[in-house]
């Protein structure tokens, strides 16, 4: 018992020995392993978030129906009235031409020349309706089923959209998964240096703990603990960034009147927990990587 | 205890350090190795602590065949031998006290232990009253008390010194040897390298003499040449 006390005393004061030894040096491996694991939480984040939302509108939880421009009144009120009476519709949401104009409006706030080519007349109403049941073959048959109705323009599930939004998020997610490979290895690197720096700065109780018959795992300890201390600041560094950064990105979405989509881009708190781990223990796992390479090198019988 | 079998070793570059050299030491022995400079008294010494591959032949150390052994059983063997420099090899920023731990602490002995072996043994070598002095705060002779005190605070089998009187002027050198002496006395191995005639011929220990790698004499109560 003592003896166990006596050597975590021993691995805990060397260990602080080494930080202390090489402030601007720590401070950059922590940093370059916060950045690396920050892209990979908001990674997982993004990951989870787009099958929530692509979930949630691949199962349908609302598809449009668009009306003829010139639409006769008739005709709208009718389809707007089997709406109302379908056994199989939750809610309906009717959307006017000057609504129409306003979303567009919003949407294309950057490019002012694209909007002056529409006009309020020539966007079609529409209703945005939500099923009772979110069921892909549900929608697609009342799609087809309202299709036929006069007046009406054209039926919209989302599905084409869901496609391209997935594969805009897989390219995206390769896009990160490479960036945050580039900065997990240059992270290692630079604390694979900083322990050699380390081993090297004490290099003479290196020896004299061979000389007394230490075991190398014994002597490597201390270092490894060094990188992986800094693997875990960094980590925590770059969860607390991608927390913040979510709550952010999540905000704006929310916001969004553009896309509903968007607003269903969101992360539960249990797969937020997850990629917040994740991170944490990503930069602990790179730290380890680094230090023990740089522990192995460096150190022979 | 110790025991080499027709060994050579060569450094690369072809350096034949030593060459063909049988030798057998026993339990409680004080032999002294005797050389001029370059005659592979060091070299001898570091293939007892398996610091050194052989090139050829066998080596046995407190019953283990070196070239054998699994390279994690290293450590472990070395903790039966205790090693003294020309040079002290003691750690500037610990005190005297925590040099002589440190070397308990780092393979794992009890704290208790640590705290009653360290202040024992530094009695032992006469330096109680220097326990937090700093290695710089202290006269060559002192500081080689240390590093013995350190080499024989775990108790080994073994205890190797090369050159432990190079540095020291001949009154302290004899307080060395007085100190090694004694070790001896308690059954400890004692295989000291030296070329300082003056204590080799006061001492009349057995003598192996080397040069260009061959043991050249080996006498019992022998002197150095
Ligand atoms: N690490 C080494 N690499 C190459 N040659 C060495 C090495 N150590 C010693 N030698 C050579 O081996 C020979 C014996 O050296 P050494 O054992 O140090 O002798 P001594 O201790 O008697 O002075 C010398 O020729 C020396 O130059
Ligand atoms: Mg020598």
């Amino acid at each position: 018992m003592t003896g166990l006390l006596g050597r975590a005393a021993y691995f805990a004061r060397e260990t602080w020995i080494n930080v202390r030894r090489n402030l601007t040096l720590t401070v950059a491996a922590i940093l370059t392993v916060a950045v690396g694991v920050m892209l990979v939480g908001l990674g997982l984040m993004a990951r989870y978030a787009s099958t929530n939302a692509l979930g949630r509108w691949q199962g349908g939880v609302q598809f449009e129906i668009f009306l003829e421009p010139n639409v006769e009144g008739g005709q709208a009120d009718a389809v707007g009235e089997e709406l109302r009476n379908h056994p199989d519709i939750e809610r309906i949401q009717f959307i006017t031409q000057e609504q129409a104009y306003k979303l567009l409006e919003e949407m294309l706030v950057d490019e002012p020349e694209l909007l002056a080519e529409v006009s309020v007349e020539s966007l079609p109403p529409s209703y945005r309706v939500v099923p009772r049941v979110a069921e892909g073959e549900l929608i697609e048959s009342l799609a087809a089923q309202f299709r036929e109705r006069p007046g009406v323009y054209s039926v919209e599930t989302g599905r084409q959209q869901v496609d391209a939004i997935r594969e805009w998020f897989n390219s995206f997610r390769w896009i990160v998964l490479l960036m945050s490979i580039v900065l997990a290895t240059a992270s290692a690197m630079l604390i694979f240096n900083m322990i050699r720096v380390a081993m090297f700065a004490r290099r003479r109780e290196i020896e004299v703990m061979k000389l007394v018959g230490a075991t190398n795992s014994f002597i490597r300890l201390p270092f490894i603990l060094e990188g992986m201390l800094h693997g875990l600041a960094g980590g925590v560094v770059g969860a607390l960034a991608a927390g913040v950064l979510r709550n952010h990105v999540e905000g704006l979405f929310g916001r969004s009147e553009i896309l509903a989509f968007f607003r269903s881009f969101t992360v539960t708190s249990s797969q937020f927990t997850t990629a917040t781990i994740a991170t944490v223990l990503m930069g602990v796992v790179v730290g380890a990587l680094g230090s023990a390479f740089a522990a192995g090198k460096f150190l022979d019988v | 205890m110790i025991r080499l079998d027709n060994v050579t070793k060569i450094y690369k570059g072809d350096t034949r350090a030593i060459d063909g050299v049988s030798l057998n030491i026993d339990k409680g022995e004080f032999v002294f190795l005797v050389g001029e400079s370059g005659s592979g008294k060091s070299t001898m010494l570091r293939l007892l602590t398996a610091e050194e591959p052989v090139t050829d032949g066998e080596v046995h150390v407190a019953g283990k065949d070196l070239g054998q052994i699994n390279s994690w059983r290293v450590p472990y063997l070395r903790r039966n031998i205790g090693s003294v420099f020309q040079d002290f090899k003691l750690l500037p920023q610990k005190t005297v006290y925590e040099n002589v731990a440190f070397a308990l602490e780092v393979i794992g002995r009890p704290r208790n232990i640590v705290a009653t072996q360290v202040p024992a043994i530094l009695e032992l070598v006469g330096l109680s009253h220097k326990q937090q002095s700093f290695p710089d705060e202290l006269s060559g002779g002192e500081q080689q008390r240390v590093s013995i005190a350190r080499a024989f605070v775990n108790r080994p089998l073994i205890l190797l010194a090369d050159e432990p009187t190079g540095n020291l002027d001949p009154n302290t050198a004899q307080e060395i040897m007085r100190l090694l002496d004694r070790i001896n006395r308690t059954g400890t191995t004692v295989v000291m390298a030296t070329h300082d005639q003056t204590i080799v011929d006061q001492m009349r220990r057995r003598v192996v003499a080397l040069r260009s790698g061959q043991v050249v004499r080996d006498e019992q109560q022998g002197v150095y040449g």
